[in-house]
């Protein structure tokens, strides 16, 4: 799993069948003070993460095809949650 | 998934039997630069080193497309292939501003 921000979003019409209906959005993964570390990931959201907002992003693919339904989808990243805190008491 | 633009293509005459009739493109994955450049700019190269990705959608030279690295990529094949890239997208649209 990786801390990252959503920086804007892919629009694909010819696409693995598997990811119809889906959001993807581009997911800048971070370090604590929010500062970019490598390179873009572009996972799949069904929490309607907003622009610029933290996630979690997930690679376990097991889970990502049973979000998505379909045992033969190629899907990866997804996002698992919209991060509120890094403390407790301190919204990001 | 990851972004890349297709810089070349791959023909193989001699594959193993799971491959036949698969295409591979040659992918220069984006870098964090080329998300802010968009769609239109001109063929550019990351700093990451190119890869061979399959492709079953029809990827061409200087399209931009999404694909999945590591296991995840044979997910598709009905028997065990050797695959670890995948063309999951042909990218139409980029929608992308960083913060910083």
């Amino acid at each position: 799993m990786l801390l990252a921000r959503v920086e804007g979003n892919v629009v694909a019409t010819r696409k693995h069948p598997s990811l119809n209906g889906w959001r993807l959005v581009i997911c800048q993964p971070i370090d604590k003070d929010g500062w970019a570390e490598g390179s873009p990931q572009v996972a799949i959201d069904s929490h309607g993460a907003g622009m610029h907002q933290e996630v979690v992003i997930s690679s376990d693919g097991a889970a990502a095809r049973k979000a998505v339904g379909d045992d033969k989808s190629p899907v990866r990243w997804l996002v698992i949650g919209v991060v509120d805190e890094h403390e407790p008491g301190v919204r990001v | 998934m990851k972004l890349g633009t297709v810089v070349g293509r791959v023909t193989l005459s001699r594959s193993v039997p799971a491959l036949h009739g698969g295409r591979f493109l040659i992918v220069s994955p984006f870098a964090r630069e080329q998300y802010e450049r968009g769609l239109d700019a001109p063929v550019s190269f990351g700093k990451d080193p190119s890869l061979v990705v399959y492709d079953s959608i029809g990827g061409n030279v200087k399209q931009v497309i999404g694909y999945v690295e590591g296991r995840e990529a044979a997910q598709p094949f009905a028997q065990p292939t050797p695959v670890d890239a995948i063309n999951a997208a042909l990218v139409d649209e980029i929608f992308y501003s960083p913060s910083k």
